[in-house]
C-alpha cells in the first residue's frame, strides 16, 4: 500500500524548493483552471481495453490544465511545462484518471533519483549572462542561456543541468525541458502520460501502453522571442470554448518486447502501433473553478478497471505523494475505484 | 560433378554413426606450429588426426575430424590481408556483433555467454571430434593438442545423439537435408524440394538465387569449395516447454473451439490413451514444431501422428498449406514451397543443419520435473549444440533468423510473433495461431523463451586444399 | 554583475542571429572545433534494433552523386528510370517488401528513397536477384558505381556500397544521438559521467560536417507497425 513516510517526504522535497509554500493549494501546478468536456471513444477502443470509458457510450469528462510551476505567481507566457490532468467519470461516480503533461518524457527513473535531483536541482539565481561570457560561448559554439523573464530572479534551469550532465537518462527530459516553450493555449499542446499502463482487451489479452492526447487544433507555440504575457491562457480558452468546442484525440502507443516498460525516462520509438482510442471534447470552462480547478483531485493510479499500472516505481510513488498532497491541502477526497 | 575429397566431411555427411561429439575451441598460441598442425592434419601426418574429407574411398573413418576457422583464426594463421579483405562482413564482425540480428538478447545476450564465449576474440578455431564410443573422443583430443604449443584449449562442448535422432523437446530431428545438384546422396529421403544448386552450401558455385555469385575469398586456394557455419550452443528449457503444454492444454480444454482441434472421442488417435489433456499437450507440440514429435509433417496429416506418411516428401500448398500451422517452427525456418510475401527467397535460405544434443535427457515422470510445482531453477544445462551451414551466413542463416524466425515477415499472418520454439519470446507479447479445420485460428498466448543462446561462433570451414594452404610455411 | 542590458549585451544577442556571424563561423569556428574535437562520420540506415515495429517500415535514403554534372547526365540517370518501369514493378511485386520506393534527382544526385519491411541486406540482395540488372544501369552513372557492378556478381560489395550511401538518420529524440557518438567511440560508461549538454548544438554541428546528407528521424508513421503484406491482406489486395 502507500508508503506515507516515503510520500510525505516526496511532497516535502517539493515544497523545500518553492519560493514560498501556498497553504491549501497545490505545490507544483498551483495554476490551473477546471473545464467539462465529453470523451467518446472509437469505434475500436473497446477491441483494446475493457474500461468503460471505452465502450464507446459518451462519458462527462473533468479536466484540469496547468502550469508546471509551484506558486501563486502567473506566467503563462514563459517556458514551462504544461499539465493536462483528464478525469473520465464512469458509472456509480466513480472515475479513471488521466494525467499528462506536455513533456514527452520524465527525467528520473525512481524515488532515489528524484530526492537527488531535489538536492542538486535547487533555486538559484537566475541573471543574464554577461555580454563577454555570451562571446565565450559563441566561440565554443554553444548556444548562450536565454535571458531572464521580466521578475525572473530564480530558478532551477542551472541545477537540472548539472543533473543531467551527470546522468544520461536524464538528459531527454531535461533537454525537452528547455525547448518547450508556452503554448498559445491550453487546447494547442500535446499532452504525454509519460508511463505505461497495461490495458485488457475482452479476450482476455493484456498489453503495455503509453496514453497521449493530441490537440485537433494542433500544437503552437508562442513567439519565443516575444515579450512573454503573464495572464492569457485562461481567457483564451474560456473565449475558445465560448465560440466552439476544442478536440483532442486520445492516441495510445502500445509496447514491445524490449520496450521500457518500467521507466519514464526512456521514450518508445515512432515505430510502434498506434491506435486511436477516442475524441475529447471540451465543453467550457467550469463556472465552479473552486470545485473543479482547486478541490478536484486526480491520481494516476486511479483507473477503471481494465487499465492497471505498470511497475513504473514513479508511477507507484505517485500514488501515495499525490494523497498526502491532496490532504495537506484539503482536495476532495474521491471514491477509489 | 564436385570432388569431394577437397571438401571436409561435415559438409555434406551428417556422421550419423557417430554420435559422441566434441567440440575444442581453441586459440593459436604460435603461428608457425599452428600452421605446422594444419599441414599436418590434412594427411594425418605426426599424429595430428587427419581432416575428414568427403570422400571416404573404401575404408569408413573410426573417428571423425573437422576443423572451422574464425575471422580471428584466420589473422591469427597469418592469413594476408588482402584474402581477410574479402570474407563477408557478419564473418569478419562475428557472431556477437550481430546479436540483434540473431536475436541474441535478453537472457541470450552475448555478453551473458559463459565461458569460452565470454571472450569471443580469443576464440581462432573449432575443431570436432565425432566418435562412435565415447572413449575415443579423448584419445583423438589428446592427439590433436598433445601440449600448448600450437594451440591452447580455450574450453570443450559435448553431445551425444539420442537414439531414434530424437532431441531434448522429444521430438525426432535431423530430418530434412538439402540434397545438392551434382551430388549423390542416396542416404536422404525422397523430398519434393527442388536439388539446391551446389552454391547453396559451397562458395565457387551458382548460389539458388539466379545469377548471383558470392565472394570467393582470394586466392582460390583458400576460399574455392570452402563454406560458413554458424556454430550454436542453444539451451533448451524443457521444463519449462512442458509446463507450457500443461497450460495450453488447460486453456485449450475450456476453449469453445478447442473440440475443433480435437473432437470429442478421438483422443486417443493422438497417442497418449484416453485423456484428453494429455492428447491436447501433444497437439500444441505438435503445431509449435510443424511436425508431431515422432517426425510426423502436420503438412501431410494434421489429426494425428501417422508412421505410415512420408517425413519429408511434402509442400506448403493445398492441404499442407491449410493444416501446418503458418508460424511453425520448421515452416518459419523453410517455407518450402509455399505462398511466401519474399517470391523471390523460396528456397534460397536453405542450410544444412547439423545439431547433437547436450545434457541428461529430460524425463517429464522424474524427480526433475513436477508439473504442480513451479519450476525452481534446478533444471540441469541442456540442450542444443547446432551447426547451421550455407556458402553465405547473410543470405542463408542471418536472412533466415531476422526476418522469418524473429520477425515472421514471409507471412503477414505471423508477423509480429517470433518462431514459436527458437525465437525470442516473451510471455507479455507472444502469440501463436493454431490452425482449426474451419479456417478459424485458436490463439495462444503467453510462450516464454524455450531456447536460449549459451555460445557460439561464426567459423569459416576451409576447403582440404585451403587447409593446405593455410598450413604451408609463410 | 549587469543587471540593466547594455549596448555589448543587445549587440552579442543579435550578432549570433546573424547570417554573417554563421558565416564567418563555419569557416572559422567549425574546422576549429571539428579539428580540436574530432567527429567520425556516423553509419546509415535504420539504426539496428531486433524489435518487430522497427523492422517493418524502415527507411532507406540513397544519395548517388552522378558522374556527369550536367543536364545530360541527369537525363541518362532519368532515362535508366523510365525504361525500366516494368522490372522495377515485378521486383516490387516479387521481393513484396517494399512499401513505397521513388527516385528523385536533386542537383546532380540521383536518389532512391524507399520505405521497406526487414533486414537491409536482404532487401536489396533480393532486388539484386530480380532487377540487379536495373541496378547496375543505374549505379554505372553514379561516382565510384563502376567497381560493384555488375551486381549480381559483387553482392557483398554492391549491399555495402548502397549501405555506405544511406543517410545517417538522425535518432527521433534528440539526445539519443549523443548516445550514437558515444556508441561509435565506444564509450558505455553509465551514470553517473561527466556530461556538458550544452555541447549538443556543437557536437551537432560537427556531425553534420562528417555526415553532409543526413535524415531527420527515422519517418514519421501514419500506421507504425505493420508490414507490406499485413497491409495488402486487411485491405483484401491479395499478397
Amino acid at each position: 500500500m502507500v508508503d506515507t513516510s516515503t510520500a510525505k517526504q516526496l511532497v516535502q522535497a517539493i515544497i523545500d524548493n518553492l519560493e514560498q509554500p501556498v497553504p491549501g493549494r497545490r505545490p507544483v501546478h498551483t495554476i490551473g483552471v477546471g473545464v467539462k468536456g465529453e470523451f467518446v471513444a472509437s469505434d475500436v477502443a473497446c477491441t483494446y481495453c475493457i474500461a468503460e470509458h471505452f465502450n464507446g457510450k459518451p462519458v462527462r469528462v473533468s479536466v484540469r490544465f496547468s502550469n508546471g510551476l509551484g506558486g501563486v505567481n502567473q506566467h503563462d507566457g514563459w517556458s514551462d511545462v504544461r499539465g493536462m490532468a483528464t478525469r473520465f467519470h464512469i458509472s456509480g461516480e466513480r472515475g479513471s484518471d488521466l494525467i499528462a503533461t506536455t513533456l514527452g518524457e520524465f527525467f528520473v527513473r525512481n524515488v532515489d533519483d528524484f530526492f537527488e535531483f531535489s538536492k542538486i536541482a535547487k533555486r538559484e539565481k537566475y541573471e543574464r549572462r554577461p555580454w563577454w561570457r555570451k562571446v565565450w560561448d559563441l566561440l565554443q559554439l554553444k548556444i548562450p542561456p536565454r535571458n531572464p523573464y521580466p521578475d525572473e530572479t530564480k530558478n532551477v534551469d542551472e541545477g537540472a543541468l548539472r543533473y543531467a550532465n551527470r546522468h544520461r537518462f536524464a538528459q531527454l527530459g531535461i533537454f525537452q525541458v528547455g525547448l518547450i516553450g508556452a503554448p498559445e493555449s491550453y487546447a494547442r499542446a500535446s499532452y504525454h502520460a509519460v508511463h505505461t499502463f497495461w490495458v485488457t482487451a475482452p479476450d482476455g489479452v493484456r498489453r503495455p501502453v503509453r496514453f497521449s492526447w493530441q490537440p485537433v487544433a494542433g500544437v503552437r507555440n508562442t513567439d519565443p522571442k516575444a515579450v512573454p504575457r503573464d495572464r492569457y491562457l485562461f481567457d483564451e480558452l474560456r473565449d475558445r470554448l465560448q465560440r466552439w468546442p476544442a478536440r483532442f484525440m486520445l492516441m495510445m502507443t502500445i509496447g514491445e518486447e524490449g520496450d521500457a516498460l518500467d521507466d519514464p525516462t526512456k521514450p518508445w520509438p515512432g515505430t510502434r502501433i498506434r491506435v486511436v482510442m477516442g475524441t475529447l471534447t471540451l465543453l467550457k470552462v467550469s463556472e465552479d473553478q473552486e470545485a473543479d480547478g482547486e478541490r478536484i483531485s486526480f491520481n494516476p493510479n486511479r483507473l477503471a478497471p481494465g487499465i492497471e499500472v505498470s511497475n513504473d516505481p514513479i508511477l507507484e510513488a505517485r500514488l501515495g505523494a499525490y494523497e498526502v498532497s491532496r490532504e495537506m491541502r484539503g482536495g476532495c477526497p474521491f471514491k477509489w475505484r | 560433378m564436385i570432388n569431394l575429397a577437397d571438401l571436409q566431411g561435415n559438409i555434406l555427411r551428417g556422421y550419423t554413426k557417430k554420435p559422441h561429439v566434441r567440440y575444442l575451441i581453441l586459440e593459436v598460441v604460435d603461428r608457425s606450429a599452428a600452421r605446422l598442425w594444419l599441414a599436418a592434419s590434412v594427411s594425418g601426418r605426426n599424429g595430428v588426426p587427419q581432416i575428414t574429407s568427403g570422400d571416404w574411398g573404401e575404408n569408413k573413418p573410426d573417428t571423425c575430424f573437422n576443423i572451422g576457422l574464425t575471422y580471428e583464426g584466420l589473422c591469427a594463421l597469418g592469413t594476408p590481408s588482402a584474402s581477410l579483405k574479402m570474407f563477408p562482413n557478419e564473418f569478419v564482425e562475428g557472431m556477437t556483433a550481430r546479436a540483434l540480428k540473431l536475436g541474441d538478447v535478453g537472457a541470450s545476450a552475448p555478453e551473458k555467454w559463459p565461458a569460452p564465449f565470454n571472450e569471443p576474440k580469443r576464440i581462432h578455431l573449432i575443431a570436432t571430434i565425432y566418435a562412435e564410443k565415447f572413449e575415443q573422443l579423448n584419445e583423438v583430443q589428446k592427439r590433436a593438442l598433445p601440449d600448448e604449443k600450437a594451440f591452447r584449449l580455450l574450453g570443450t562442448r559435448e553431445g551425444y545423439n539420442f537414439p531414434g535422432d530424437f532431441v531434448h523437446f522429444g521430438y525426432r530431428d535431423n530430418i530434412t537435408q538439402p540434397r545438392f545438384e551434382g551430388v549423390h546422396d542416396p542416404e536422404r529421403y525422397p523430398d519434393r524440394q527442388p536439388r539446391a544448386p551446389l552454391g547453396t552450401v559451397l562458395l565457387g558455385h551458382p548460389t539458388n538465387l539466379e545469377g548471383l555469385m558470392w565472394r570467393v575469398p582470394h586466392p582460390v586456394a583458400l576460399g574455392h569449395n570452402g563454406t560458413f557455419n554458424a556454430f550454436r550452443v542453444l539451451k533448451q528449457h524443457v521444463a519449462d516447454f512442458e509446463r507450457y503444454l500443461d497450460r495450453a492444454a488447460s486453456y485449450l480444454l475450456e476453449h469453445p473451439q478447442g473440440y475443433e482441434l480435437l473432437p470429442r472421442g478421438e483422443e486417443e488417435k493422438i497417442g497418449k490413451g484416453p485423456s484428453r489433456r494429455a492428447a491436447l499437450r501433444e497437439i500444441v507440440a505438435a503445431n509449435l514444431c510443424g511436425r508431431w514429435r515422432d517426425g510426423t509433417p502436420l503438412a501431410l496429416s494434421a489429426d494425428a501422428p501417422d508412421p505410415n506418411v512420408d517425413l519429408t516428401d511434402f509442400d506448403y500448398v493445398g492441404v499442407g498449406d491449410a493444416r501446418c500451422p503458418h508460424g511453425a517452427h520448421i515452416r518459419r525456418c523453410n517455407p518450402r514451397g509455399g505462398q511466401i510475401v519474399q517470391r523471390i527467397a523460396n528456397n534460397s535460405r536453405r542450410l544444412v543443419r547439423r545439431g547433437v544434443p547436450y545434457g541428461p535427457p529430460y524425463n517429464p515422470d522424474g524427480p526433475l520435473y513436477d508439473p504442480a510445482k513451479p519450476y525452481d531453477g534446478d533444471e540441469p544445462e541442456r540442450g542444443l549444440l547446432g551447426n547451421f551451414i550455407g556458402a553465405s551466413l547473410g543470405a542463408q542463416f542471418e536472412a533466415m533468423s531476422c526476418d522469418w524466425l524473429n520477425l515472421g515477415l514471409q507471412d503477414p499472418r505471423i508477423t509480429g510473433s517470433n518462431d514459436p520454439i527458437s525465437g525470442t519470446n516473451d510471455p507479455g507479447t507472444s502469440w501463436f495461431d493454431l490452425p482449426l479445420k474451419s479456417g478459424d485460428t485458436i490463439r495462444l498466448h503467453g510462450l516464454p523463451e524455450f531456447v536460449s543462446t549459451r555460445g557460439g561462433a561464426y567459423t569459416f570451414l576451409p576447403s582440404l586444399k585451403a587447409i593446405e594452404y593455410l598450413g604451408s610455411p609463410m | 554583475m549587469p543587471s540593466d542590458e547594455g549596448v555589448l549585451d543587445r549587440l552579442v544577442d543579435w550578432v549570433h542571429t546573424t547570417d554573417v556571424f554563421k558565416c564567418v563561423a563555419s569557416w572559422t569556428l567549425v574546422p576549429y572545433w571539428a579539428r580540436r574535437t574530432p567527429v567520425k562520420p556516423l553509419p546509415g540506415g535504420p539504426h539496428p534494433s531486433f524489435q518487430h515495429g522497427d523492422n517493418v517500415q524502415c527507411m532507406m535514403n540513397l544519395i548517388m552523386p552522378l558522374k556527369v554534372k550536367s543536364p545530360i547526365g541527369r537525363a541518362e540517370a532519368a532515362l535508366a528510370i523510365a525504361k525500366n518501369k516494368d522490372a522495377i514493378y515485378a521486383g516490387l511485386n516479387n521481393v513484396g517488401t517494399v512499401h513505397f520506393a521513388r527516385f528523385v534527382i536533386v542537383g546532380d544526385n540521383i536518389c532512391m528513397f524507399s520505405v521497406y519491411d526487414g533486414d537491409f541486406t536482404n532487401y536489396i540482395r533480393d532486388f539484386i536477384a530480380t532487377i540487379g540488372e536495373v541496378f547496375n544501369e543505374v549505379v554505372k552513372l553514379v561516382e565510384g558505381g563502376k567497381k560493384v557492378i555488375p551486381c549480381e556478381k559483387n553482392v557483398e560489395a554492391f549491399i555495402q556500397w548502397v549501405h555506405e550511401h544511406d543517410l545517417y538518420q538522425v535518432p527521433d529524440t534528440a539526445t539519443d544521438f549523443l548516445r550514437d557518438q558515444e556508441d561509435l567511440k565506444g564509450d558505455r560508461a553509465v551514470s553517473p559521467v561527466d556530461d556538458d549538454l550544452t555541447l549538443l548544438p556543437r557536437k551537432l554541428v560537427l556531425q553534420l560536417r562528417a555526415n553532409a546528407n543526413i535524415s531527420l528521424g527515422s519517418g514519421y508513421r501514419a500506421y507504425p507497425g505493420f508490414s507490406v503484406a499485413q497491409v495488402r491482406k486487411h485491405l483484401k489486395l491479395g499478397w
